[in-house]
């Protein structure tokens, strides 16, 4: 409830209902009466004449002591009095007046608004009556004490609820009225409906009141530094953060100094710290507008990686920071393994066999995670035991004992971690007494090693084909995404060693057929799609110098039967087989040789002509014979 | 209930010169007596720079104070400083009458 110092005696017009009621008026019916009241009264010149030019309004009964108000004056003035009542309905809801002992003796809403303080027809009512929501005893006391001492009273603010059950509020202020004797006589003032201007003070004051709501719901840690680096607001997010984690911004709330706590760090983040700290200064001080920074948290769940924003923004006219974390741990998680996955196939990728192959790419998966070794065990197809072959370790005594003592391991499918990880082909892990269900990590400590160990299959058209074993201590529990990438390395591993062999058994094959074609043939060779030599190797006719790139027509020396190679020449374009084709070579000793070779045409995977391949063979001692008897039989084919 | 008007007077006035004394007794409200008001403000102001001393008498309010100093019509000036005293009944809508009653004959617009 306020009170004001009294207001001047203008500060509040008149509202009587009857406004000339209260004035020492002498009310003249007629006309001719009122004429000769004036005439009686009035005797001098000057007055009669202004009287007969209109220009008085009131004559004085030294005989009553009263003012009389002329018609016109008293028509001036209740229009006046009238006017000044609408302008009051236009400044306030409503209007009312109080007797001796605070009763309402009138009260005249100009609005709808005013009437609703008075639905209850306060009429003979005390205002401490009419139901209200927000006024307490002590409040109508401290009221009452007021009017008691007659002073007056502003914006005493009512709150109730409408017939509608909408809270509205009102705001009454009163003077207090005396007579001319001094003596009280009430209390009159005016009501405002103030429910309006509540609500948009309360839209005022809700932009702040929206920036906390707005930031409370960001997941995001997020704080507003001012330009001395101290924290002006802060959303849940850092709250809960800064009240649960350690290092950077530990213990850091609205009111703290956010760049001395970086300052003050010590331990393992310090360097973070300082470097986030010179990055808020700079942002601060205009020399940037935004600084990331990375960090990277050693917990007890593991790592984790807290990327710091600081955005330069203007508030009030003042530099301010907005300081920002979000947890990047699983994108960093994604793109390690991404990386590793890459990796992996690149060092598959590099053509210099599994006994580089698999170390390199045992060397990167634990590089990639922190493990101190890996193995890798395949399945000897004869025994059907898994074998210990290739493995990578970090440089160290210990992992080189550990490696040492199980380069010749041999496990049993079902037996120790790679022997079931093989048998079930599902990835098993231990890590410091935690284990994949029914792994005893105790059982396996001599087969894991120091810390913990992770053993996943190695998988080729769905077939287990061995598994890879690592050990150390910085084994952890595989979420969904690391066991997703050590099934693709496992398979990525799997088809590589089975092309691997597979192209083992190919070059032993393509061996096999060399030295078949060696046995039959004096000497291979290869044509590109032009027919030019592209391989030649054995005892070959045609001398030495560089023969690769020529066909056999260019060869020095050559004896060709036109008719026979005209034919030859046909088939090779139409990319047919041929067998024995002879042809001649004259050697430096002026003896000629005789040769025939055999061919076939090459296609590549989609059936595209590639060249040739075939083998030569030298017949010139068998040539003599063979020819009388190809004369003899053309000679029996003749006749 | 009196009303007066006190008007200061401006430092290009002679030290120690009484200011033109006046009494304006009205019928508050009533149409001549505004009228009355504000024309003598107008004349006060273009006439006497500030240099008088205005007292506004509502007789509704005070009709005994009236009826003490002899008016018996409002609205009507009283000249009463300096020397001779004189009265102006009416609206004071004729300037000169009322300049020739408060001693500033000659001046009128």
């Amino acid at each position: 409830m306020k009170s004001v110092p009294r207001q001047p005696d203008s500060a509040l017009p008149s509202i009587s209902p009857n406004p000339v009621a209260s004035m020492p008026t002498v009310r003249v019916d007629a006309q001719d009466g009122f004429r000769k009241v004036i005439l009686r009264l009035v005797k001098g010149e000057a007055e009669r004449r202004a009287i007969d030019a209109g220009q008085v309004d009131a004559i004085l009964d030294p005989a009553s002591g009263s003012a009389i108000l002329l018609p016109q004056a008293q028509r001036a003035l209740l229009d006046r009095k009238v006017g000044l009542r609408n302008l009051l309905g236009l400044a306030f809801d409503a209007h009312w007046e109080q007797d001796e002992q605070h009763r309402f003796v009138s009260y005249d809403g100009t609005k709808e608004a005013g009437q609703r303080l008075a639905a209850d027809h306060p009429i003979g009512a005390f205002l401490w009556d009419l139901p209200t929501d927000n006024m307490s005893a002590e409040d109508w006391r401290t009221h009452r004490q007021q009017l008691t001492w007659r002073t007056p009273f502003r914006d005493l603010e009512l709150h109730r609820h409408d017939a509608n059950g909408a809270q509205r509020q009102f705001a009454l202020s009163g003077e207090p009225v005396f007579d001319e004797q001094g003596q009280f006589k009430g209390y009159r003032g005016v009501t405002r409906e103030i429910t309006g201007h509540r609500q948009v003070e309360s839209l005022l004051a809700q932009p702040r009141s929206h920036a906390h709501v707005t930031l409370d719901v960001l997941p995001n840690p997020v704080a507003m530094l001012d330009a001395a680096g101290t924290v002006l607001l802060t959303n849940r997010a850092w709250r809960a953060l800064a009240s649960t984690q350690d290092g950077i911004g530990a213990g850091v709330f609205e009111g703290a100094s956010y760049l001395a706590a970086c300052d003050e760090m010590q331990g393992a983040q310090r360097i973070d710290a300082l470097a986030l700290g010179a990055g808020i200064r700079q942002v601060l001080a205009g020399a940037r507008e935004r600084f990331d920074y990375d960090v990277d948290l050693a917990t007890p769940a593991g790592r984790r990686w807290l990327v710091h924003s600081v955005s330069a923004v203007a508030s009030d006219g003042a530099e301010r920071a907005v300081v920002s974390l979000q947890d990047i741990t699983e994108y960093k998680c994604a793109l390690g393994l991404l990386e590793l996955d890459l990796t992996v196939a690149h060092a598959l990728a590099q053509d210099a066999g599994a006994a580089v192959a698999i170390p390199a790419l045992i060397g990167a998966v634990c590089q990639s995670q922190g493990w101190d070794c890996g193995r890798h065990f395949s399945l000897d197809a004869s025994t059907g035991l898994l074998c210990a072959g290739p493995s990578w370790g970090v440089p160290g005594t210990a992992v080189e004992q550990f490696l040492q003592a199980s380069h010749a391991m041999v496990v049993r499918p079902g037996a120790g971690l790679a022997g079931r990880a093989y048998a079930s082909g599902q990835p098993l892990w231990v890590i410091d007494g935690i284990s994949a269900p029914a792994v005893s990590a105790s059982a396996l400590a001599a087969e894991t090693g120091r810390g913990g160990a992770f053993v996943f299959p190695v998988t080729a058209d769905g077939k287990v084909t061995g598994v890879l074993a690592f050990s150390g201590k910085g084994v952890c529990a595989p979420d969904g995404r690391m066991l997703q990438a050590v099934q693709s390395i496992g398979c990525q591993l799997g088809r590589y060693l089975q092309q691997q062999a597979a192209l083992a058994a190919l070059r032993q094959s393509e061996q096999r057929f060399r030295q078949l074609a060696e046995l039959g043939s004096d000497w291979t060779w290869e044509l590109d799609r032009q027919s030019r030599l592209t391989q030649l190797t054995g005892s070959h006719p045609f001398g030495t110098g560089d023969l690769l790139g020529k066909t056999l027509s260019e060869m020095a020396n050559l004896v060709l039967d036109e008719a026979k190679w005209e034919a030859h020449l046909a088939q090779l374009q139409a990319h047919w087989s041929f067998c024995d084709v002879e042809f001649g070579v004259r050697h430096e000793d002026g003896r000629l040789g005789r040769y025939c070779i055999s061919g076939a045409p090459l296609f590549d995977a989609a059936g595209v002509f590639v060249g040739y391949c075939g083998t030569g063979l030298d017949i010139t001692e068998r040539w003599p014979a063979e020819s009388s008897v190809s004369h003899e039989s053309n000679g029996e084919l003749a006749s | 209930m009196m009303r007066r008007k006190k008007i200061a007077p401006k430092a290009s006035g002679p030290a120690g010169d009484r200011q033109l004394e006046m009494i304006l007794y009205v019928a508050e409200g009533g149409p001549n007596s505004v009228q009355a008001v504000a024309n003598l403000e107008a004349i006060c102001a273009q006439h006497l720079k500030g240099n008088y001393h205005l007292e506004i008498i509502d007789v509704l309010q005070c009709p005994q104070r009236a009826l003490a100093d002899g008016v018996l019509v409002t609205p009507s000036l009283a000249k009463l400083f300096p020397s001779p005293a004189a009265k102006v009944v009416g609206n004071l809508s004729d300037t000169g009458s009322v300049l020739r009653a408060l001693g500033i004959a000659g001046t009128a617009a």
